[in-house]
């Protein structure tokens, strides 16, 4: 484990150690002799102010997991747990109002919308929520991401590393419980994603907050306090406070 | 390549519906105006030549001219009935009957008299040889004889519940009459001549009730076996004196069913050019929608030229595709015209015109009309978009570029803007000079094009307005999307724009017509009552008028007629009246001259008019009657106010009686005596004229009142037809907003994902749609008020006097047009609210 954070701002310090959990997670597609299980009883904490990495080989259910546990979709059976709330018991709305206050995300690419500004993206999910982002916390964000003087610019006027610090940016914008980043680095170059992993790393130990990653990049799993292993929807390894050597006798292990 | 564009069209159902559909509503709309009108000129056709069958050779006055049917109900000339002996004895000839006609109109039991859907009313002589009197046959009874007998026309008999032995009660030109029924006639397999009633006598009788004791409208004789029409027409003509013409009965069915054909040409020519803005609203649609497939397929279309396909190969795909769409669309427009021309048929049936029935004409003509103009606007809306995508690049598609809409060139978008304002100016000019029709089209045009130009602009302007809104409500990212596709959201907007702008024309015209009546009537009138004939029957009998002017409670009584005439090659109305007690009753306004000038051999001409052709008070005009041929009057007098009555021409009631027959009155204005209000006026009159139920007594608001309400109806008819434009531009709403939809797939779902409930979604799509249609109401009611107004102005010589802006109606017509935005968006914003967040953002 790296060092604690020396402040924890928000909320994460006084509640429950656990940001967000799955218990016996399991996903099924399909039906019958084209059924593909996706998730096998996957049980996973990721506890407040954790950076997590899963690795895995492609089409082991990486995506499937983060998805479910982001809310996005659903399971065929177990529980995802927010902050002890059962997503299942959510509707769609409210399912969709806890990602907006609760739950940051990063995807691989395209995650900005194209006719807004940099800060008008960065502000969507408050925006949505009809209310105006806490200024203070704004500025610390933009501050860390050194975004500060691309906000009036619109994504296609952005580098492809800029646009993965917005979408940062925009995930960390209501202090969410968990942020989620789907291969947020696929896209960049290495100088690029390695810059995107620093920011990563220091929003955990700075600000406090939690991070899922999904990588199959041994270097950046490196930046995280613990790697999950997932082969064929099963956790079969975990490894904390990870090195790229580690990580790589794993994956040989693995075969992966 | 055509493999590839038709599974292109299949791939989006929706979308091929709703572009079909725009272009579907003006074909189906050319279509159906043809069948309608070819069938009712093949049933009138079919009509007439029964009613000739019998008839071989018809003798009648010449008429001067080719004289408008509707303005003087195809009277000529009667001639003496001591012809009818001359033709019978002319070698050939088997039989040979005359024949009158005139006004009878049939009082039901209840004592309303019987008008159905304002056809005619007319009496005629039965001949006893009921094959020279036109195909009719007695359905029950025998043909009339002697001075008290009667029959009527099956559908009046069935209508009113005459039988026969009843007693009908008649009223005739000089009074009303009663007589026994002793038949019923029908015609064929129809009840009636088209709805009119029917009135028949024997000869001597009709003579005498219609006021032509030995005279004859015309004569029909029939020729002995072995001798053709045509030899008798000429063997008849050598015995008839100048003036008198012999013509085959086959060649009378042609003329009147040509009649019919020029009386439809109108109503043809009417349809059609709603049918046009329709179609020009269609094209408008099928362009806007080729423009964003063009725009969405840019990477395939990348991807085909890569991998070697030449420019002409994109550019034949994407016509083919339009023409495939075309064909459907001629097709469907085809077939729902021909069912669209069947329900306003029996609709026609259900008000009481009764059209002979037929089976539907589908003549090359409609067919190849509906094909050629259903592939020609899809086809020609389609070629710009087709060859804006033969210059895509190959190249683009190994870039991953999203396609942004170029601005348009600062040179283009600033003639945009002069031709707008040229245009503008133009009407502004137009309203204040007044008079200018074609010009106020021209300006019109210009100014639309104009907008089509800067639409793109507006519609960034109006975004930007918009990107004001309140945050997280959808305001902003609406015109964001309307910004970034502004051109996709004009053309869009423009369609509607059509739409709104001759609706928003229409109604300010008509208020400005109803205003102008109110004027006319408070201005120019002077009398308490005005006379009227109800419905459009063919006037008032001249015995009312010599009823009231016998009483001390009238003070003064002017008879109106009016006829069809020819005057400077064109067809007019000509009014006669007389001078006498004229100025106590109506106020001409006279300009030079004095209305008592009026006396035989002269003439008073609107001022508008008398502009026109030239004429000043002292000159001669050569007035051409249908029956008597041309006539000199000497200009006496210019006026300005002849709108109440509805005239232009006005001469003494002496010439008027020497050149026209009809004796009716179309209307008597009558001031009554002093201390009678106007309530206990109207009723002491009405009762007074209580054996004429066909006359109407109306005081001067009464008239206003009426005359207010049919503009009314008809502008109501007019805007449901072209409201059918508005229809087509909402497809096209619904059609750009279920592509952007599509398009933007990604975008939704990642709205979605960081937490755009479902309803914030819907918001987002409905605002921009809302955006894109206050555009188009904007641009609409603006450019509609404009050129409404140049429009009323520009019909001054039509009656229009005043301008004047319904604000009320345009208001609810700009409501509607926002309603119509959020109601397009419902379907598209349920589809965007639905998108399937994980597909949208895991990469495909
Ligand atoms: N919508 C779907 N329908 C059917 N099967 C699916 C669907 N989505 C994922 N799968 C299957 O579920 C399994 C897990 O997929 P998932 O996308 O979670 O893998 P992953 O670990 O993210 O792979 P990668 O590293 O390639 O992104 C795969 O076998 C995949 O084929
Ligand atoms: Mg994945």
């Amino acid at each position: 484990m790296r060092t604690e954070p020396a402040e924890t701002p928000g909320r994460a310090a006084t509640e429950t150690p656990l940001a967000a959990r799955a218990v016996r997670a399991r996903k099924v597609y399909g039906e019958g002799d084209t059924a593909v299980v996706a998730l096998d009883d996957v049980s996973l904490d990721l506890p407040s102010g954790e950076f997590t990495a899963i690795m895995g080989p492609s089409g082991s259910g990486k995506s499937t997991l983060m998805h479910c546990l982001a809310g996005l979709d659903t399971l065929t059976a177990g529980q995802v747990l927010v902050r002890e709330i059962d997503l299942a018991t959510l509707s769609d709305r409210e399912r969709t109002i806890l990602r907006r206050d609760r739950l940051g995300f990063v995807f691989q690419s395209f995650n900005l919308l194209p006719t807004l500004t940099a800060e008008e993206n960065i502000t969507l999910p408050a925006d949505l929520a009809g209310r105006a982002p806490d200024p203070e916390w704004q500025r610390t964000v933009v501050a860390k991401l050194d975004l500060g003087a691309r906000l009036c610019h619109r994504p296609s006027e952005l580098s492809g590393g800029q646009q993965q610090r917005v979408a940062v940016a925009r995930a960390l914008i209501s202090r969410p419980e968990v942020v989620f980043a789907d291969e947020p680095t696929g896209a960049l170059d290495q100088k690029a994603g390695t810059e995107l992993l620093r920011f990563l790393r220091s929003v955990v130990d700075e600000l406090g907050q939690t991070v899922l990653m999904v990588t199959h990049d041994p270097g950046a799993a490196a930046y995280a306090d613990r790697v999950v292993f997932l082969v064929d929807g099963a956790i079969v390894e975990e490894l904390a406070a990870p090195t790229r050597g580690a990580i790589l006798d794993v994956m040989s292990r693995l075969g992966a | 390549m055509l493999r590839v564009s038709l599974r292109n069209l299949l791939v989006n159902k929706l979308r091929l519906l709703l572009t079909v559909m725009a272009v579907v509503i003006g074909v189906s709309f050319v279509s159906g105006t043809f069948v309608l009108s070819d069938t009712m000129v093949k049933a009138f056709d079919e009509l007439y030549t029964g009613l000739t069958s019998g008839t071989d050779v018809v003798v009648r006055s010449k008429s001067a001219y080719e004289a408008d049917v509707t303005t003087t109900g195809g009277q000529v000339r009667p001639v003496d009935d001591g012809l009818v002996e001359t033709v019978r004895a002319v070698p050939g000839v088997a039989a040979a009957e005359g024949s009158v006609f005139g006004f009878a109109l049939i009082i039901d039991k209840d004592g309303v008299p019987i008008q159905p859907g304002g056809a005619p009313t007319f009496g005629t002589s039965i001949s006893a040889d009921l094959e020279l009197s036109g195909g009719g046959t007695m359905r029950e009874g025998r043909p009339p004889s002697g001075p008290d007998e009667m029959v009527i026309d099956a559908r009046t008999a069935h209508q009113a519940g005459f039988e026969v032995g009843d007693d009908v009660d008649v009223v005739l030109e000089d009074g009303r009459k009663t007589y026994e029924l002793v038949g019923i006639v029908g015609f064929g397999e129809t009840d009636s001549l088209l709805g009119a009633t029917l009135s028949g006598w024997d000869l001597p009788t009709a003579q005498e009730a219609l006021g032509k004791t030995g005279l004859v409208d015309e004569i029909d004789a029939r020729a002995e076996d072995g001798v053709s029409a045509d030899d008798l027409r000429g063997r008849i003509a050598t015995v008839l004196p100048d003036g008198v013409e012999a013509v085959t009965g086959e060649q009378v069915a042609e003329d009147s069913t040509e009649s019919v054909r020029d009386a439809l040409g109108i109503f043809t020519t009417v349809l059609l050019v709603f049918a046009g803005v329709a179609l020009l609203v269609g094209s408008f649609v099928i362009w806007n929608t080729f423009n964003v497939l063009v725009a969405q397929r840019r990477r395939e279309v990348a991807l085909l030229r890569a991998v070697g396909a030449t420019r002409r190969q994109v550019l034949g795909g994407v016509l083919s595709e339009a023409v495939a769409i075309g064909a459907v669309a001629g097709l469907l427009g085809l077939v729902s015209g021909i069912g669209l021309a069947l329900g306003i048929r029996s609709l026609l049936g259900l008000v009481g015109v009764d059209i002979p029935s037929t089976s539907p004409a589908i003549e090359m003509r409609t067919v190849v009309a509906g094909l050629v103009v259903g592939l020609g606007v899809t086809a020609v809306a389609a070629v710009l978009p087709a060859w804006s995508a033969t210059r895509v690049a190959p190249m683009e598609a190994l870039r991953d570029v999203v396609p942004v809409s170029r601005g348009s060139g600062r040179i283009r978008h600033l003639a945009g803007w002069v031709t707008t304002g040229v245009g503008a100016g133009l009407l502004l000019l137009i309203a204040l000079m007044g008079n200018q029709r074609w010009w106020t089209v021209i300006a019109t045009v210009t100014t639309f094009a104009g907008l089509v130009v800067v639409g793109p602009s507006l519609a960034r302007g109006l975004a930007r307005v918009a990107d004001h809104g309140r945050r997280g409500n959808g305001w902003r990212l609406a015109a964001r999307n309307v910004r970034r596709s502004s051109r996709r959201a004009a053309a869009t907007a423009l369609a509607l724009t059509i739409g709104l702008t001759v609706v928003v024309a229409v109604s300010v015209t008509a208020s400005s017509l109803k205003d102008s009546v109110t004027e006319a009537v408070s201005g120019g009138n002077r009398s308490d009552l005005i006379l009227e004939a109800e419905g459009a029957g063919m006037g008032i009998s001249p015995a009312v008028a010599d009823l009231l002017r016998v009483r001390d409670d009238v003070r003064d009584v002017v008879e109106l007629r009016e006829w069809g005439a020819q005057i400077a090659g064109a067809g007019q109305l000509v009014t006669g009246l007389d001078p006498r007690g004229l100025d106590r009753v109506l106020d001409l306004g006279m300009e030079s001259g004095a209305v008592t000038d009026l006396a035989p051999g002269r003439i008073l001409v609107s001022a508008s008019n008398a502009e026109d052709l030239g004429v000043r008070p002292g000159d001669e005009l050569v007035v051409t009657f249908p029956e008597t041929g041309p006539a000199t009057f000497e200009v006496a007098g210019t006026f300005g106010r002849g709108s109440l009555i509805n005239a232009h021409y006005v001469i003494s009631m002496a010439d008027f009686e020497a050149n026209v027959t009809s004796r009716l009155d179309g209307a008597i204005l009558l001031t009554v005596a002093d201390g009678i209000g106007p309530d206990e006026a109207k009723a002491t009159i009405e009762e007074a004229v209580a054996e004429y139920p066909n006359v109407e007594v109306n005081t001067p608001a009464d008239i206003t009142r009426d005359a207010r309400a049919s503009v009314d109806q008809l502008l109501g008819i007019v805007t449901a037809l072209l409201l059918l434009a508005v229809v087509v531009a909402v497809l096209g709403i619904v059609n750009t907003l279920a592509l952007s939809v599509v398009e933007r797939t990604r975008e939704l779902g990642l709205m979605r994902a960081v937490g755009a409930t479902r309803r914030q979604v819907r918001a987002v799509v409905r605002r921009e749609s809302v955006l894109m249609s206050l555009l188009g109401a904007l641009t609409g009611v603006a450019l509609g008020v404009g050129s409404g107004a140049a429009l009323a102005r520009a019909l001054g010589d039509e009656g229009i006097t005043t301008v004047s802006v319904p604000l009320l109606t345009v208001g609810v017509y700009f409501a509607i047009a926002v309603a119509v935005g959020v109601l397009a968006a419902l379907g598209p914003a349920r589809r965007a609210s639905r998108v399937d967040v994980l597909r949208a953002v895991t990469t495909e």
